[in-house]
């Protein structure tokens, strides 16, 4: 079993940690940056190879790879934008089939997910295959203490038709999908108009967060229902979040993840947002937010 | 010719939002370039009236490829490449509702042999060659020119889907319709069952003592007192809030997030 | 909005043949609607039925129990065809307060066979049956498509605004089925009196549980199912509520007085919350996993806001002529809809092939309506939702009841058992109840469903 890791200038996809560790540790990182990228797979990865080659093509890169991972009964890429792009056609070049959005892959046993996560299959292969793994279903356990063994491949891309790359924007938070966002700001029923959400905006762009919302509040149109955090929204997991004037109901903190910091404004300080806070202020969010914003404006 | 790929879902009776996003790029580049727009489909008998939405909107022909039940994505993809050889490009969604692996496009171009751009969030197409940006993970994007022949799958907020006027939706769209029987379906695949979660591993939690880590896993997911409760003036408020995202590190210079300085 | 047709010259005749783009246009897919499109498609008429979700029933809720019967005379051996979940082989009537439950449960197999009784059906699946039905019969359906106006010729309705480009449609009868709250019998003119008071709000969770579980907790077998209504489980808020069994879930949700509703400040959820976890409820519901919520408004006072359901060239049909009977325990719609809807038909025929779709010439759905159980049970129960949703029937009687049952059964030894007319005495004192009320609650009872 190996997993084939995309790298674009040093930079890991979403899931590469995971794909490796469902293999052992056994991975195959191609792309730019290759060996920046290793150091940051330090404990994780047992043995790894390098190929530092061209920007990434996915027609190119999966005939350039078919011949190496033509002895590997099992391939496996984190089910990131480009691990997504270059599965199929790797499966196509090897004559196999292709398991997409697996949440565990063993050599008899894989889970795929189904209808947008609603569902799964449970498959068994019987024969050499191609899958993707869907970040964070897993998890990874470091071992500092774990040695690496690296081993470089020269990869020589062919010529296959291929969109070609322009240029990697970096991410821009009020953009980002809420779902990946590493920072939160979201306000809740205790806000007491739309505009507070402008607001909201300013005080996150100060920090480079995103604007999330409560369902009372996308019920209300206040904004868009891809800002609803929660079960029947979007589920996140950032590192930060600030929440205004929000109850904390079991539908939104379940779709919250485990951020590191909480910081929480309520006027009720028995609310169960106010309990899961690092910082929870008893004032009116409203007001609060009004000073924020004349605070990071200075 | 330009060719837009919809898949049907019996849960709707239509198109998938990525879908109508596909069939609205695949109407434009067509009207750009001066060309012919097909609309395919592999799918159940079921699925003919949503291809007559597609013709009211301006697909000058649809081809229906029926199978009875759920092909495997190569399958379809193998279907569809009959239906589209000619085409310049190919308009797809980014998944598809169920069985949602987002795979078939990737075969298509695989099988024709021909460029591909996926998970497209922008895209205004014209004469080859045009960019799109794409969708890559973390929240950074991709633009990349597409310069010859191309399957393209779009996320549904691309483009919104013109809407058929009424005449149109009413008018007879059979002869426009060309029908052909596809491969028998699969039947073998596995059921689908309820989503499971896998466990996840995790670092052991710390605590020097073996009683905090094992209350740190049960509370673990439950709302559990963790900081300090103050009760403020909303300028103080503000200040404290402030205050301890500089402390943890998310304020103040690209400091790195996560406690780097506490 | 009205706009002027260019298909009518001054006092000119509409309503020739093919001087308008269909006969008749049906505007709601819902049960109302397929029945009225269904009847006037048999007869040869051309008949376009336009609804404004992707397609019929894919937006329309209710609680989960039909009462098709009606069925019997559009659709022979509809029970072969029609999408049904279970068939209801037991209805149970449950009294609730905070710690008490009291049921009366009945049972008959014979519910079981054709031609069956009540049914649970999704209604995404059962609106759509009956549609395709209606499109088998010849009518066209057109989804995603929004009514906006009508398209007036003087006072005579002569057609449709929608929201699509190049969006008119003329016909000869317009039937509107857009369910409750009508918009087109509005825009007509034909509500004189419609505020919140006579509006409940019924919201609904389904919750997923394995058929084995759903068939021991409910205590039924292979398509058997199991309607339970219950009064009292509504958190102070005047209404009812309700939990049936479908195949693989249950739907458990509240009918609300939205007055009610609104001066508590209570959301729905929370009500439905405390519902599942009432100690009768419970075990029932447990580990049900949320696959859907829902929330839908209610014409609740029949007879008191039923509109005229006749224009010139227009009819009114189902809970858009607020036919639907919502009285705390009683929540029947869709059997009146689809009759509502086939009376529709059937008199927007007769009037096509008489050349008269004036308010006269459609008189005879007034009539039919009338004649049948549609307005029978209606005008039979029109006190009902003011008594079974009084502050009475809502409040003091549940504890009334349940408090004299237990104490009818607690075994206090070693003080004897009381009688149970001195215990009934002290709990009627006790709930706050009035002799004189009780007495003339009874009475209206009796006249109500006696
Ligand atoms: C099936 C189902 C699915 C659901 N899915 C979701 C979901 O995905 N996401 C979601 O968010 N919800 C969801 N909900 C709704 C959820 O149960 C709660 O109703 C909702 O999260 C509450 O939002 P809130 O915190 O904004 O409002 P409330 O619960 O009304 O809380 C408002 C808070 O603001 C505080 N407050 C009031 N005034 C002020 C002030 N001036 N200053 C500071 N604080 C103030 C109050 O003390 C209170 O804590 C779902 C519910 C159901 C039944
Ligand atoms: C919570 C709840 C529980 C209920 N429980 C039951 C029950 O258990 N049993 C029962 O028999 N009844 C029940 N009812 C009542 C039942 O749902 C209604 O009486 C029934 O649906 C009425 O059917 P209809 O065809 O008149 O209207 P609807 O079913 O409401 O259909 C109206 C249709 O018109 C469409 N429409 C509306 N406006 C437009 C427009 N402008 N243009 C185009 N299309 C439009 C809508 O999309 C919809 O498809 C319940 C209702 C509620 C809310
Ligand atoms: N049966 C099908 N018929 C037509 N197009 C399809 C079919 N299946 C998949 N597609 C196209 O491929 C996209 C991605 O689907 P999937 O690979 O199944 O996630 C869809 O959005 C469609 O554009």
């Amino acid at each position: 079993m190996i997993a084939v890791v995309v790298v674009r200038d040093g930079t890991l996809p979403a899931g590469a940690a995971e794909a490796i560790a469902e293999c052992a540790g056994r991975g195959l990182l191609v792309g730019t940056g290759t060996p920046i990228a290793a150091d940051r797979l330090g404990g994780l990865a047992a043995s790894l190879v390098l190929a530092d080659t061209a920007p990434f093509r996915p027609g190119a890169y999966a005939a350039a790879l078919a011949g190496r991972l033509a002895g590997e009964p099992i391939v496996v890429l984190p089910a990131s934008a480009d691990g997504r792009d270059l599965a199929p056609r790797l499966a196509h070049a090897l004559h196999r089939p292709l398991y997409a959005q697996a949440t565990r892959v063993e050599a008899d046993r894989v889970e795929v997910v189904r209808a947008g996560g609603q569902g799964m299959q449970r498959v068994s292969p019987g024969r050499a295959f191609v899958a993707t793994l869907v970040p964070g279903v897993r998890g990874v356990l470091v071992d500092e203490a774990r040695p690496v063994s690296v081993e470089r491949l020269d990869l020589d891309l062919v010529d296959i038709p291929d969109a070609t790359p322009i240029e990697v924007i970096p991410p821009d938070p009020s953009t980002i999908d809420l779902a990946e966002a590493e920072r939160i700001v979201g306000g809740g029923a205790g806000l007491d108009a739309a505009a507070r959400f402008s607001q909201l905006g300013e005080v996150a762009a100060a920090i480079g967060a995103s604007v999330g919302a409560t369902r009372v509040i996308t019920d209300r149109h206040w904004v868009g229902h891809e800002r609803q955090i929660g079960t029947t929204g979007v589920v996140v997991a950032p590192q930060l979040y600030l929440a205004f004037g929000v109850s904390g109901a079991v539908q939104h903190t379940a779709g919250l993840g485990h951020p590191e910091h909480i910081v929480a404004v309520n006027t009720d300080p028995h609310c169960p947002m106010m309990q899961m806070a690092d910082l929870a202020v008893v004032a009116d969010a409203n007001a609060t937010l009004d000073e924020l914003c004349r605070q990071v404006g200075r | 010719m330009i060719a837009a790929c919809l898949k049907w879902s019996a849960a709707t009776g239509g198109w998938s939002a990525a879908d109508q996003a596909a069939l609205e790029l695949g109407l434009q580049h067509a009207e750009r370039t001066g060309t012919d727009c097909v609309a395919v489909t592999v799918g159940p008998a079921a699925a003919a009236g949503a291809l007559g939405e597609a013709l009211a909107c301006g697909a000058s022909r649809a081809v229906h490829v029926v199978v009875d039940g759920d092909l495997p994505s190569w399958d379809t993809a193998v279907a569809l490449s009959a239906a589209v050889a000619e085409a310049i490009t190919v308009w797809c969604g980014d998944y598809s509702a169920d069985r949602g692996s987002g795979s078939v496009p990737a075969y298509l171009a695989a099988l024709r042999h021909c460029e591909q751009a996926l998970g497209v969030v922008e895209a205004r197409p014209g004469s080859l060659p045009f960019e799109v940006l794409r969708r890559l993970d973390g929240g950074r994007r991709e633009r990349v020119s597409v310069t010859g022949p191309a399957v393209v799958s779009v996320e549904g907020a691309a483009a919104r889907l013109r809407r058929a006027s009424l005449r149109a939706q009413l008018a007879d769209h059979s002869a426009r319709l060309t029908t052909v029987a596809g491969p028998p379906a699969d039947h073998l695949d596995a059921p689908v069952v309820a989503y499971r979660p896998r466990a996840r591993q995790l670092p052991a939690p710390a605590g020097a003592v073996a009683l905090d880590r094992i209350g740190a896993i049960l509370h673990s997911g439950t709302p559990a007192r963790r900081g300090e409760t103050v009760e403020l003036e909303p300028p103080a408020a503000a200040a404290a809030i402030l205050d301890a995202l500089t402390r943890w590190g998310y304020r103040a210079g690209g400091a790195a997030p996560g406690g780097a300085t506490s | 909005m009205t706009a002027p047709t260019t298909t009518t010259g001054p006092g000119g005749d509409v309503t020739g043949p093919h001087l308008t783009d269909a006969d008749v246009v049906v505007v709601g897919g819902g049960p109302a609607g397929s029945c009225a499109a269904l009847v006037a498609a048999r007869a040869g008429l051309r008949v376009v039925l336009l609804e404004r979700g992707p397609f019929p029933g894919s937006k329309n809720m209710y609680g989960g129990v039909v009462y098709p019967r009606i069925l019997d005379q559009l659709i022979p051996q509809w029970w072969t065809q029609a999408p049904v979940q279970r068939w209801i082989t037991r209805r149970s009537t449950m009294l609730l307060t905070d710690t008490q439950a009291m049921s009366v449960d009945f049972r008959s197999q014979a519910w079981a066979a054709a031609p069956h009784n009540g049914a649970t059906a999704v209604r995404p699946e059962w609106d759509r049956w009956l549609a395709e039905e209606a499109a088998a019969a010849g009518a066209q359906v057109v989804c995603s498509t929004t009514v906006t106006g009508l398209l007036r010729d003087g006072h005579r309705i002569v057609g449709v605004r929608t929201d699509r480009p190049d969006g008119d449609l003329t016909a000869r009868v317009v039937v509107a089925c857009d369910g409750v709250n009508s918009f087109l019998a509005k825009q007509a003119g034909l509500y004189e009196h419609a505020d919140a008071a006579h509006y409940t709000v019924g919201v609904k969770e389904t919750l997923a549980l394995p058929k084995a579980t759903i068939d021991e907790r409910f205590n039924v077998r292979d398509r058997d199912g199991v309607d339970i209504e219950i009064l009292g489980g509504t958190g102070g808020v005047n209404g009812g509520a309700f939990l049936y069994t479908n195949l693989e879930s249950v739907s458990v949700g509240v009918v609300l007085k939205v007055p009610k509703l609104a001066a508590q400040q209570r959301r729905p959820e929370e009500i439905i919350a405390a519902l599942k976890a009432h100690p009768a409820i419970t075990p029932l519901v447990d580990g049900g996993e949320l696959v859907e919520y829902s929330a839908h408004l209610i014409p609740e006072a029949g007879l008191a806001m039923m509109p005229k359901v006749v224009a010139d060239g227009m009819v009114v049909a189902g809970d858009a002529a607020a036919l639907c009977l919502a009285a705390g325990i009683w929540l029947e719609g869709v059997n009146f809809a689809m009759a509502s809807g086939m009376y529709a038909g059937e008199s927007v025929v007769e009037a096509v092939r008489a050349g008269d779709v004036s308010e006269t010439g459609l008189a005879g759905y007034r009539r039919r309506l009338a004649d049948s159980f549609v307005l029978r049970d209606h005008r039979k129960l029109r006190r009902a939702p003011s008594l079974v949703l009084s502050d009475r029937v809502q409040h003091r009687y549940p504890p009334m009841i349940a408090n004299t049952i237990e104490r009818m059964f607690r075994v206090d030894n070693p003080a004897p058992k009381p009688g149970l007319r001195r215990i009934l005495a002290e709990e009627r004192k006790r709930a706050g109840v009035r002799v004189r009320d009780l007495a003339r609650d009874a009475w209206d009872a009796m006249r109500t469903f006696g």
